[in-house]
């Protein structure tokens, strides 16, 4: 995942790398998703998500295409 | 290899990686917990195969404890701590952002365009993220292939 200055940037990376356009996010989005998945990382009782867990965490931001399907 | 040694692993791993500042090898870990480093190593073995820790391909040695990268990346990030500042790797830019939100405190991540390389900072500061300049994230793989190549992803 990567970040950059625009979507003209990102269509260049794509055909360079000869790989089809993915999803975007803002960097807001991008923190939410980051603060939602790793804010517990730290914690004893962590521990991995199941696929249900993380397409609802997925569904609370908004990310709901099926770009962001596990299974 | 019962859950609760794993997950003992597990937690000191995360633990050492912080108060180091670098990643801790299986030898560290297994004498902090005063265990044979061969258990270590298997426990590293059988968290990564669960996907909650990746290795490196030669040596067995942690490469990723997500969000944290144990080698250098284009993702470096930095976090204010009453000590001082202090910097870390992350992966990509989604665990770059992951290590502030992790460490629960400011930070920013130090970084650059993926396409031309121009310098980009991702700027946390009490729950408020900026970038300068304005950039926008990309999930080049769909997330149900994420775990076939990480490294790439």
């Amino acid at each position: 995942m990567l970040i950059f200055r625009s979507e003209e940037h990102i269509e260049k990376w794509c055909r360079d790398w000869r790989l089809p356009r993915g999803a975007t996010l803002s960097v807001e989005q991008a923190w939410k998703l980051a603060d939602a998945w790793y804010r517990d990382r730290l914690s004893p009782d962590w521990r991995r998500r199941n696929v249900d867990e993380a397409h609802e965490l997925f569904r609370s931001l908004g990310l709901t295409s099926e770009f962001w399907k596990l299974a | 290899m019962p859950d609760d040694f794993k997950n003992r692993v597990r937690v000191r791993l995360y633990k050492m990686f912080l108060e180091l500042g670098r990643c801790p090898s299986s030898a560290e870990v297994a004498a902090a917990l005063q265990c044979p480093v061969p258990e270590v190593a298997v426990a590293f073995r059988d968290l990564a195969a669960a996907h909650m820790l990746v290795l490196q391909p030669g040596s067995g040695e942690i490469l990723m404890a997500n969000p944290l990268s144990a080698v250098p990346t284009a993702f470096v990030v930095e976090t204010h701590a009453d000590t001082g500042p202090r910097s870390w790797y992350g992966n990509c830019i989604w665990d770059a952002l992951g290590v502030i939100a992790m460490l629960q405190r400011g930070g920013q991540v130090l970084t650059s365009c993926g396409c031309c390389g121009e310098s980009m900072t991702v700027s946390v500061d009490k729950g408020k993220v900026e970038a300068k300049p304005p950039g926008i994230v990309h999930f080049a793989i769909p997330a149900r292939h994420w775990w076939d190549d990480i490294v790439f992803n």
